[in-house]
């Protein structure tokens, strides 16, 4: 077409210039002439290739590039996504670190508070055995003092009573009969003074 | 019940009937044991038991059991009957009963009441006080 369109700016000015001389349209036109240039062939190859280039692009490069846009459209939307997701990423990692760092807080909370509970609690049963023991120990006084008591009072009657067998058998042979009579004498008048 | 309340009373009639000024006379002992054989009044050895009871207790005030170990004379024992009999405001009679256990002294029983002065108390009383 544009070829087309030199030619006839070539002839407009060969025509203004006169036909006495050749003009360099003239010997254009001869060089083309020389080398075999058909205008008609011309026509028809840009006609032709005007054709195969509307078929190409209707039926291959259109859809290719539409195809490319797409594709280049899921590459972007990937990469925004994966930009959001990496966006996320740090925000969930940052969430999760100060999730983490509370429930690390939290957790070493409940540790003192279980170590003081713990704490506590042995001191009350440190406490509680220390009072049973003393208690226990107290009761175990006494009952030995009781047992000691009781040893004693055991021990006092037994050498009592041992004190006045022995006495009886004594006197049973010691005594004479003016002994005895001299005792129930002696009584006697006590008996007759109360 | 009343029965024996009935039983009681005629005991307590029959044992009045056989003193003779305060003490138990044998005669009139011996008239209430005929009485009670002839006439055979309800429940009669029940109301013997009652009346021998009765009598018993009232011979035992009216008798000091001296119990002794080693000889006891007459005149020991007249002493005793007459200090009784004046604590007591009653003839007291003496009766005299050995215990060898006594080691030593007298035991004089008048009713219920025990009057003791001998080796054997002064030993258990001893015992008891250590």
């Amino acid at each position: 077409m544009l070829t087309s369109l030199f030619l006839a700016t070539v002839e407009a000015h060969g025509a203004v210039a006169g036909a006495s001389e050749p003009g360099p349209l003239e010997s254009i036109q001869h060089t083309l002439d020389s080398l075999g240039f058909e205008w008609h062939y011309i026509v028809f190859q840009g006609i032709s290739f005007l054709i195969l280039f509307g078929v190409l692009y209707k039926f291959f490069i259109k859809p290719t590039i539409a195809a490319m846009e797409e594709r280049q459209q899921k590459v972007e939307s990937g990469l925004k996504y994966a930009e959001d997701m990496k966006a996320q990423l740090a925000a969930s990692q940052q969430e999760t670190a100060t999730l983490i760092k509370n429930a690390q807080l939290e957790a070493n909370k409940i540790i003192e508070e279980s170590r003081k509970t713990a704490k506590d609690f042995a001191d009350k049963i440190q406490k509680e055995s220390s009072e049973r023991a003393n208690d226990q120990f107290a009761k175990a006084q006494q009952a030995i003092e009781l047992e000691h008591k009781k040893m004693l009072a055991d021990a006092r009657s037994e050498i009592a009573r041992l004190v006045v067998t022995t006495a009886e058998r004594v006197l049973t042979k010691k005594l004479t009969e003016a002994d005895r009579a001299s005792y129930n004498e002696a009584a006697a008048k006590e008996l007759s003074s109360v | 019940m009343a029965a024996n309340k009935k039983t009681q009373q005629l005991a307590r009639q029959l044992f009045k009937l056989s003193l003779v000024d305060g003490r138990i006379s044998a005669e009139r002992v011996t008239g209430v044991l005929g009485y009670v054989e002839k006439l055979q009044p309800a429940h009669p050895l029940a109301v013997l038991k009652i009346y021998q009871r009765l009598v018993a207790t009232e011979l035992a005030k009216s008798q000091a059991v001296v119990e002794h170990a080693g000889a006891v004379s007459d005149s020991l024992l007249q002493t005793i009957a007459a200090s009784m009999t004046k604590k007591y405001g009653r003839a007291i009679t003496a009766s005299t009963r050995a215990n060898p256990k006594l080691l030593a002294g007298l035991r004089v029983r008048v009713g219920d009441d025990v009057y003791e002065s001998s080796v054997s108390a002064q030993l258990g009383t001893l015992a008891a006080s250590v």
